[in-house]
């Protein structure tokens, strides 16, 4: 009646680990990688497969059931559902072990996957119960539980030692020690740091649709308040901001007191242990505010800027197709007043069949600036620098650093042997440190419950994802 | 076969397991570790057999780890070796005395996992003493393990007081222990009802309020906040206890509020990742259908982006063409013209249908939809053209002799049709306005000519707008065989009548404001954010048997339309009577007066004037059962004579061109009883 189990595919199709499927026959795990690699089959791009995939049952006498999956690294992972259950249930519990692997192992991958087989499947056996339900979720208390390898556990195993930790011995494991002690599910019980330390990242994503034009159809930022708490005993946090009202929808870690939010919009929380996301916002400018904030670079105050953040550049394309192909030309400019554009990646889907690009990156519109030859054979950073990836048919461009109101272009060239049929879109990406879209400061941090005074530290980083019709 | 390969890397995997396993656990015991790992199944049985055997004699190991993995290797295998596992009880029962307390806890999930009669024998003494356990992990371990028990024998359950026990573990101190407690009731509860229920899926905290509350406004305001959870499953599981609860709400001004305060919500919900966004927008699509008005002014949200996958974009140009009102038209009709111009052929199509879709919807929108489609026909793209014309179909049938201009360059464009759908539905608009257009008989012909090679919707349309009789009735197609024998019979015997059939007003299009019934709809939002809100069905229809479902839904549907069925039970009497007046050839001319046609005598007396008609009336009297027989049956035993069917063009002349079409999509017999009547009536002619 919920999640029966869970299943990690390679990126062939092929199962690596899966967990017991105590409560099923043994033909089901299969159906449902079955299914899944029938709908890759199908499927026209390896991104559009429905995330539910209906299953049939494999006996007539059988309930059909459904099968969630989710891409991760070079690996897949399917979540077989049976009943009437929310798939989104699925989908949160999905996210939550892939989180939970990242935390152990730190990047995901079918190898890492492989070289761990056993602590994998012990995290399969205290997250899911055969039963379907989801039990141990917070990395805090699974550390206590399923200890993550470490070079010495192997150094020792192979050697044949037996790892006497607090874990095996069982010692101190009374009432007052030991997992979920603590009356608090996401903290656990005596923790002491030499060093108190919290710090906060507010990392905050522009996602924007830009026509021709250059105005703004949709844009949104969506804000994330990631912490790293490394406190001693039970602090008890009580964050302030100066100006709580720019941040809207906000969706909060279960620690955090909602009662105390509403009523002076502060978040007050006792902190997991290490990295967690505190709260997750929406940005919602007002008119006037924003606005001034930035150059009047480009001449687009249209009646939807005012409700949109603006854009942090300008792109100028002129895109000539032909019969065979085409020629394009993007100028970017920054518009940013003081803080620098980094790692600004830019994509063009050209279309299957095409091939021949031939593009100059050059600093500048153009003009005197250009002409430095092939960038793969220039230095990258003064000019940017394009490639084309085959595989996907993209044509990437990538600027290192734009400082504020450069100007930067791309112009080439490519040639099709089929239709034309280029996206009528640039995916812009970019980041900004030591920035936020929403301009949210931090008014001041207060720790009580404790006697020490940990050291605090709050950053901004904006990112961006943009689309930029032609 | 694909099972068989499956299977292969299955077992591959199985070996993989054990070389894991083995490897870890038995390090210091190379011998036994490359006998897990054999090649040989015998070789391998053996070695699982002694490693148990050391487990059971008390050879245990004492490092965690380890016995986690034997135990985790017993379950997986409990299933293909239980007399192995059996040997391995007095080893559970020992560890659940453990000082470790992961490992008491450890013992009684296995024991409960292993789901073997005699270990649950067992299992019953120490389970009580878990539940009562001074380690919160053991007691919700043990929690979850009396659910897995009531499973396999509830009455022992019951016998042993697990129930209480469990009753009384809500009031825990220990958060999880009551989150696991409440799932194992929730699960004892579904296995005791044995009804499918959605809601085991999140923190137990809804199962609580819906049992313990009841009244429908406190219910509300308590489950608002959690809105604010982080986990998108906890928000939509809090909309649905609201639209489950805001039918008793009679307060409006809390209803505006809640309604007001589900929006942000499922905006959140759209900057998760792409599966929880496409599960969100198909649960947003349900909420719309029933109240449009929490949306109403967040369009630009559902703008898709180039990247996005194709799954998501067409959930969102679906909710894009439902929020769509007069406000918000000029942007989402130039975002879907940009739709129009994109890469993936599937996408194009469904945007310009969505365009058609706004046009039918918004009256005042429909020109600006019409110049937009007009700017894609220009294109001259095959398949943007083709879609367009389609369109434009269902627009001239919203405002009819509105959109007249436009016939010739959608005529201009007749070449570069070459989908069957397309051609149907500019077939059918020339039909409709052939008096409008001065070369139509000359279009029209370039498809009477192709007829035989045309598919089958084509070949109706053309049949309807020029009655190619003599062809159809060759035709392999006992649909269109059929309606070309029905229209034969019709203007053979009278034009006035085939007139008011083929074009009589046919019911106005609207875009139907649900995809589903409303009783549908509503049992659908209380089972919002669970699987049948995703796949738009009830839960029957895919969790239970097949016929079972079938069986059910069928019920549903007698239960929600009785008028359907005595509207098919009037229309089988007329049918029958009908018949009978064939029978009765003197009758016939009584019925057909009363439905302010021509009489049906003083047709036929006109038509007796024209040698073909005459010949076929003559024909006709002669058995009219079994002529009726042939227009709905098989045409091979027809007794049509030669003569009619070698020229009826000729026979009615020119006006054949006058008479258009009916609709593709809703075929003569099957419209309204009012225009089933003269039709049956003059069927009964024969």
């Amino acid at each position: 009646m919920a999640i029966d189990g869970l299943i990690v595919l390679d990126n062939t199709g092929r199962p690596i680990i899966q967990s017991g499927f105590r409560l099923a026959t043994a033909a089901y795990p299969l159906l449902h990688i079955d299914a899944f690699n029938t709908a890759v089959l199908k499927s026209q791009r390896a991104g559009d497969i429905e995330p539910v995939i209906y299953v049939a049952p494999f006996n007539v006498s059988d309930p059909p059931t459904a099968c969630c999956h989710v891409e991760c690294g070079d690996i897949r992972i399917l979540a077989p559902v049976s009943g009437d259950v929310d798939p989104l249930f699925a989908f949160a519990f999905l996210q939550t072990f892939i989180d939970i692997l990242r935390e152990y192992f730190g990047t995901i991958s079918a190898a890492t996957l492989k070289d761990n087989f056993d602590v994998v499947y012990q995290l399969l056996e205290e997250t899911l119960d055969s039963g379907g339900h989801p039990l141990t979720t917070s990395p805090n208390a699974l550390r206590d539980i399923v200890l993550p390898p470490s070079l010495l556990s192997k150094l020792l195993n192979v050697a044949g030692a037996n790892i006497t930790s607090a874990i095996n011995s069982g010692s101190g494991l009374g009432a007052a020690g030991g997992p979920f002690s603590s009356p608090i599910p996401w903290r656990k019980a005596g923790l002491k740091y030499n060093s108190n330390e919290i710090y906060f990242d507010m990392v905050e994503e522009l996602k924007a649709i830009v026509n021709k034009h250059g105005t703004t159809l949709s844009s949104s930022v969506w804000g994330k308040i990631e912490t790293n708490a490394k406190l001693s005993g039970t602090p008890d946090c009580l964050l302030t901001f100066t100006n709580p009202h720019v941040i809207t929808d906000c969706a909060f870690h279960p620690c955090v007191r909602l009662q105390r939010v509403k009523r002076d919009s502060a978040m007050s929380f006792v902190p997991p242990d290490g990295h967690f996301t505190l709260a997750e916002y929406r940005f919602t400018p007002s008119a006037s505010a924003t606005s001034a904030r930035f150059q009047a670079a480009g001449a687009t105050s249209s009646v939807l800027a005012k409700e949109n953040v603006p854009i942090p550049f300008l792109l100028k394309s002129t895109v000539e197709l032909t019969e065979s192909g085409g020629t394009f030309e993007f100028i970017l400019t920054s518009r940013m007043p003081s803080q620098t554009l980094e790692s600004i990646v830019a994509e063009m889907y050209i279309g299957e069949g095409a091939g021949g690009v031939k593009c100059v990156a050059a600093r500048g519109d153009g003009g005197n600036m250009g002409r430095r030859g092939m960038p793969d054979s220039s230095s990258g950073s003064s000019t940017g620098s394009w490639a084309f990836d085959a595989k996907k048919m993209v044509v990437r461009w990538e600027i290192p650093a734009a400082p504020p109101s450069s100007v930067w272009s791309l112009r080439g060239s490519f040639s099709s042997s089929s239709v034309v049929r280029p996206a009528h879109a640039l995916q812009v990406r970019f980041a900004v440190s030591s920035y936020t879209f929403s301009a949210l400061k931090v008014d001041q941090l207060k720790v009580t419950g404790e006697v020490y005074k940990p050291y605090k530290g709050v950053r901004g980083r904006a990112t961006g994802n943009i689309e930029w019709r032609w | 076969m694909k099972y068989l390969q499956m299977g292969s890397s299955f077992l591959d995997d199985v070996s993989a397991l054990i070389v894991g396993i083995g490897f870890v656990v038995w390090a210091e015991n190379y011998e036994l570790s490359v006998d897990l790992n054999s090649g040989y199944p015998e070789k391998r049985k053996d070695a699982i057999k002694r490693t148990i055997a050391s487990m059971t004699v008390g050879k245990d190991t004492d490092d965690l780890e380890q016995k986690k993995l034997v135990y985790l290797y017993l379950m997986n295998y409990a299933k293909s070796q239980p007399e192995l596992v059996i040997l391995a009880v007095n080893t559970f029962v020992k560890d659940s005395d453990d000082p470790n307390p992961l490992v008491r806890a450890l013992a009684i999930r296995t024991m409960g996992v292993l789901r073997a009669e005699k270990i649950i024998d067992y299992l019953c003494d120490p389970l009580q003493k878990c539940l009562r356990d001074e380690n919160p992990y053991v007691r919700k371990t043990a929690a979850l393990c009396v659910a897995k028990l009531y499973d396999l024998k509830p009455e022992l359950v019951i016998e042993n007081g697990f129930l209480e026990q469990l009753h009384d573990m809500i009031s825990d101190s220990n958060p999880m222990v009551v989150a696991n407690t409440v799932a194992a009731l929730t699960d004892i509860h579904i296995s005791a009802s044995a009804q499918p229920s959605s809601s085991t899926s999140d923190p137990g905290i809804f199962n609580i309020s819906a049992s313990i509350l009841n009244k429908f406004e406190h219910i509300c305001e308590r489950v608002v906040p959690q809105f604010q959870h982080v986990n998108g499953s906890v928000v939509l599981a809090a909309m649905k206890v609201i639209m489950i609860h805001i039918r008793g709400v009679r307060r409006e001004e809390l209803i505006k509020t809640l309604v007001r305060k589900m929006a942000p919500p499922l905006v959140t919900l759209l900057s998760a990742p792409p599966e929880v966004q496409w599960v969100a927008l198909r649960n947003i699509n349900l909420l719309l259908q029933k109240r449009p008005e929490i949306l109403s002014s967040e369009l630009r949200v559902f703008f898709c982006k180039y990247n996005d996958p194709l799954y998501v974009k067409i959930e969102k140009l679906d909710i894009m063409v439902r929020l769509a009102s007069e406000h918000n038209v000029d942007p989402l009709l130039s975002e879907l013209k940009e739709y129009a111009s994109e890469v993936d052929v599937d996408f194009v199509r469904k945007s310009i249908k969505a365009i058609g879709q706004t046009a039918v919807k918004i009256d005042a929108a429909a020109e600006r939809c019409v110049n937009v489609l007009l700017e894609l026909i220009d294109t001259r793209v095959s398949y943007v053209v083709q879609e367009a014309v389609v369109v434009m179909k269902d627009i001239f049938r919203k405002y009819p002799a509105t959109y007249e201009g436009i016939i010739p360059t959608l005529c201009a464009n007749l070449d570069e049709l070459d989908e069957p759908e397309a051609k149907a539905s500019l077939i059918w608009i020339i039909g409709e306005y052939a008096s409008k257009i001065d070369n139509a008989d000359e279009l029209l012909n370039i498809f009477v000519d192709t007829f035989a090679e045309e598919s089958y919707a084509v070949q109706l349309q053309t049949l309807t707008a020029v009655r190619v009789l003599n062809t159809a009735t060759n035709c392999d197609s006992p649909d269109v065989r059929d309606r070309a024998y029905i229209y034969w019979r019709l203007l053979s015997t009278d034009p006035g009548a085939a007139k008011a059939v083929v074009l009589s007003n046919r019911p106005p299009i609207s875009i139907p404001r649900t995809t589903v019934a409303p009783a549908l709809l509503e049992e659908l939002l209380g089972e919002l954010s669970s699987l049948s809100s995703v796949y738009h069905k009830p839960s029957e229809t895919f969790t239970r048997l097949g016929p079972v479902g079938a069986d059910s839904v069928q019920r549903k549907g007698t239960g929600e339309f009785p008028d359907e069925d005595q509207f098919s039970a009037k229309k089988a009497l007329q049918t029958v009577a009908a018949g009978q007046q064939a029978e009765n050839l003197l009758d016939f001319g009584d019925d057909l007066s009363m439905d302010g046609q021509p009489s049906g005598l003083a047709a036929t007396q006109v038509l007796h004037q024209t040698p073909a008609a005459a010949s076929l009336m003559s024909g006709m009297s002669s058995n009219p059962l079994d002529d009726l027989v042939s227009i709905f049956g098989n045409a091979s035993v027809s007794p049509t004579p030669a003569v009619a069917a070698s020229n009826p063009m000729a026979a009615f002349g020119g006006s054949g061109f006058g008479i258009a079409a009916p609709a593709a999509t809703s075929p003569p017999l099957v419209q309204s009883p009012t225009q089933q009547q003269p039709q049956e009536d003059l069927l009964g002619l024969f």
